[in-house]
């Protein structure tokens, strides 16, 4: 195959901005070396690294599990696609200042949520709509969790419109998931195709697990020795398993389910073969509602019993805080612009999608008008479930959401459908073809807030679709963002380069040598 | 560390090395059987035999006991029972069975057990997925069985030269040594006829078989250098620590693995039953004994091994039980 018809006929779907390419095909300046490295390496040397992909996944166990055509679960390897994408210093630095400030605002309104109400007061967010999230958890009103910090650990996804604007799309500071794969894809990245990585200076992202550590440590509550930190897991069954198990292990800490834990006199234990240990900090990965029955739901069998007790008596510390998912439902969203005004007092680096509530008349005439074009969003789900798309949708399909929205207006929010910036993805046949992408980055809040460089990109395999979720057919990049060029906060090269000693009793080749100059 | 995981991973190393152990045993079966050895008084290896070594075995936990193959009548023979106890996935004692538990325990463990043993074992486990086992068993199952024990020597190797030396691992070991013992006194067990035996009486074929089962027909030769007859073979088998797989050595291992695990070996009751059972086993092999005694010696042996096992629960995984009988 011609190696330059890899690109050849790529064509950026109209309105999108192709991050890899500009308008006239050419690539763009930061990712040029990039682009050289791939058409030398050719599509049939793509195709092949996919297939070894493939088999060292397999065989690692990095995979999910889909159902088969009857019925049968199944595992597949994760699907990485092996184009990278690549973030300059200069957009990464944007991202990265915009994000921590997004994060202090939300930390903030929890903060606020459960004591003062003082953006309430100030008119800005209505207490009714705080108070009627599913997720507002009234049992730890007036809780303040150690060091003041709710969110320990935050993703939020970023899209990139047609104007090549970064704008938050949806917070998450419940139990964000997806790091595992940055890291893993890193480093099969490194092992597939190292020829991608030369000329390139990189930022690495595998200093992530001692970030969370640390933060975990941070927010301990007072301990005689080192403090104890455990993952908690809602079991083998649930979808990011591989994530829990992963962190777990390279933060070298234990794993827990909820029968490994009990709670004595207001103060968390686990079950060990020694008996009973004292536990310090939690890193939950389920929900609010499942941790414990006897302030949340009862039914729950993932939980323990007076683990919320414990947490009043500030005996441990569980992160993420009780109640956080107040700031990230899609209702509250909207806000948050708004309140990176009134508790940090400074303009929002980065932007909401312009997002409209229906529970407003105005807003909601102008939103059914225009139903054809918008994306509507239930408020209290995730997971990109019950989405509607309007310029995807059938006439009866329009005329349905309506219907439901003339219904239960505040159960909606309508948004402004942004075209999803493309990168180039390998179709399967070593060829190269747009594909949208979005982005995760992830952040780790303990002393301060720290956000590991890049983050997940999650793109859409299927032709024109913008749905990346990888249970509804999504893929994944490695992402770079490059530690060269314009915008780097450190120079490189500060440090002069450490010489070898020399080492003059040790010799080459060892007494076999010795033993072969005796002879002569 | 967390009882349940210490559990689990005693169970991993349990699970493999059943799986171990029954390849070696079935793949000494075949041998015998193609050989055509004697088979009328030689019922260690005689396909009967095999089941009752394997199937009077009490149910792991996360087997289903009910599923347990019943003790089928003896006239069964290679065609049944080999595929039974290698392939079926219904019967929980075969080998992939085994390996597909192992593998699911291993899979929920990969923080404690190192990466390489968790890609060793998920790959061992996708191998015997790959393979059409059923035409594998019918022209050449010494190839199987061959890929068993490969595999389990590379899992346990990974452990020796990857996995830190800490709780984790000694709860692994333990579970691996014990099964061992367990195994090859089953199968002394089921070899030694509970009338006496007769010193100079040969069983050749016998011994022979028993120790190519276990694996140890090479070491028997150089150490005993002596005709290899039952009642030697026994006894190699039984008390020689310098060989590995010995019911004493085995049993000294899980020693040294519990003393290791354990805050407090000095008052913990597996160590102190076990320590006894050790001297015990020490004494007998000093002192000249019939052949008569020893069947019942071998009965005594397990029954004791099986209290140690019960201890063993009893003081670091019953805490964890108690929280799934609380749920």
């Amino acid at each position: 195959m011609d190696v330059t018809a890899q690109i050849e006929d790529y064509a950026v779907p109209a309105g999108c901005l192709d991050e890899l390419l500009d308008e006239d095909g050419a690539p763009r300046p930061h990712a040029a070396s990039l682009v050289a490295a791939l058409l030398r390496l050719g599509p049939d040397a793509l195709h092949a690294a996919g297939r070894r992909r493939d088999a060292i996944f397999m065989q690692q166990g990095i995979t999910f599990q889909v159902a088969g055509s009857d019925g049968a679960r199944r595992d597949r390897p994760f699907p990485l696609d092996l184009i990278p994408r690549v973030l300059t210093a200069t957009e990464w630095t944007v991202i990265k200042r915009g994000l921590a400030q997004r994060i202090r605002a939300l930390n903030a309104f929890v903060d606020d949520v459960y004591h003062a109400h003082e953006i309430v007061r100030a008119g800005i967010v209505p207490w009714s709509l705080i108070v009627s999230r599913p997720s507002f958890a009234r049992p730890v009103h007036g809780v303040r969790a150690p060091g003041g910090v709710y969110c320990h650990v935050c993703g939020c996804d970023l899209v990139r419109g047609g104007d090549g604007i970064w704008r938050v799309l949806e917070d998450n500071v419940r139990t964000p998931s997806g790091i595992s794969y940055v890291l893993e894809n890193r480093l099969a990245m490194t092992r597939l195709v190292p020829e991608l990585f030369s000329g390139h200076r990189i930022r690495p992202v595998d200093h992530y697990p001692t970030l969370l550590l640390e933060a975990l440590r941070a927010v301990a509550p007072a301990a005689d020795s080192q403090p104890t930190v455990v993952l908690w897991t809602p079991g083998p069954a649930n979808s990011a398993y591989f994530e829990h198990i992963f962190l777990a292990r390279e933060m070298g800490i234990e794993l827990v389910e909820a029968s490994d834990l009990v709670v004595r006199d207001a103060a968390c234990y686990m079950r060990t073969t020694a008996g009973l240990q004292r536990v310090h900090t939690i890193y939950r990965r389920l929900d609010d509602d499942f941790i414990d029955p006897l302030e949340f739901r009862p039914d729950s069998l993932l939980g323990v019993p007076g683990l919320v007790r414990a947490y009043r008596a500030g005996t441990v510390a569980i992160a993420n805080a009780i109640g956080t998912g107040v700031a990230d439902d899609k209702a509250i969203y909207h806000y948050v612009p708004e309140m990176i005004r009134f508790y940090l007092d400074e303009e929002p680096i980065l932007e909401n999608v312009p997002t409209y509530l229906l529970s407003d008349g105005k807003q909601r005439r102008m939103v059914l008008s225009r139903l054809g074009e918008l994306v509507v969003k239930p408020t209290s789900e995730s997971g990109g479930k019950g989405v509607f798309i309007g310029p995807h949708a059938s006439v009866a399909e329009l005329e349905a959401q309506a219907r439901l929205i003339e219904a239960t207006p505040e159960r909606f929010i309508a948004q402004e459908l942004v075209h999803l910036s493309t990168v180039p993805t390998e179709t399967g046949d070593g060829r190269l073809a747009p594909r949208h992408v979005d982005l995760r980055p992830f952040a780790v809040f303990g002393d301060e807030i720290r956000i590991v460089p890049g983050g997940l990109t999650r793109v859409a395999l299927k032709e024109g679709s913008m749905i990346v979720n990888s249970s509804q057919g999504g893929g994944s990049k490695d992402t770079w963002v490059l530690d060269e060029g314009e915008g780097v906060d450190l120079a490189p090269g500060t440090l002069p380069a450490r010489r070898p000693p020399r080492l003059p009793d040790v010799r080459y080749g060892g007494w076999h040598g010795q033993a072969q100059q005796q002879q002569q | 560390m967390l009882a349940r995981i210490a559990q689990e991973l005693f169970w991993l190393g349990r699970d493999l090395t059943r799986a171990e152990h029954t390849a070696r045993m079935l793949d000494g079966a075949f041998h015998a059987d193609v050989a055509g050895l004697p088979g009328e008084r030689g019922i260690a290896l005689s396909w009967p035999g095999v089941l009752a070594v394997i199937g009077a075995k009490a149910p792991a936990p996360g087997e289903d006991a009910a599923e347990a193959p019943e003790l089928v009548p003896w006239n069964l023979g290679r065609a049944e029972i080999a595929p039974l106890l290698t392939l079926d996935t219904d019967s929980p004692a075969s080998v992939v069975s085994c390996i597909s538990r192992a593998r699911e325990r291993g899979r929920t463990m990969r923080d404690v057990i190192s990466t390489e043993m968790w890609e060793a074992l998920n790959s061992f486990y996708l191998a015997l997925g790959r393979y059409d086992l059923e035409a594998a068993l019918a022209t050449g199952p010494y190839s199987v069985y061959q890929e068993v024990k490969e595999r389990c020597a590379l899992f346990w190797g990974l452990l020796e030269r990857t996995m830190l030396r800490d709780e984790a691992r000694s709860f692994l070991e333990a579970g691996g040594r014990i099964e061992d013992a367990d195994m090859v006194l089953r199968m002394l067990r089921v070899a030694v006829p509970s009338e006496s035996i007769e010193m100079e009486a040969g069983h050749e074929a016998e011994a022979i078989g028993l120790l190519q089962a276990v694996g140890g027909f090479q070491a028997y030769r150089r150490w005993v250098r002596q005709v290899p007859d039952l009642l030697r073979v026994v006894r190699f088998l039984l008390y020689e620590g310098n060989y590995p797989g010995s019911v004493a050595s085995s049993l000294a291992a899980l020693q040294q693995a519990l003393e290791t695990a354990d805050a407090a070996p000095r008052s913990s009751p597996p160590v102190l039953r076990l320590s006894r059972l050790i001297a015990d086993l020490e004494l007998q092999r000093r002192s000249p004994e019939a052949g008569g005694m020893l069947g019942e010696m071998l009965g005594r042996v397990q029954d004791e091994l099986e209290l140690i096992d019960h201890d063993i629960d009893e003081r670091y995984f019953a805490i964890a039980a108690l929280a799934a009988v609380h749920l």
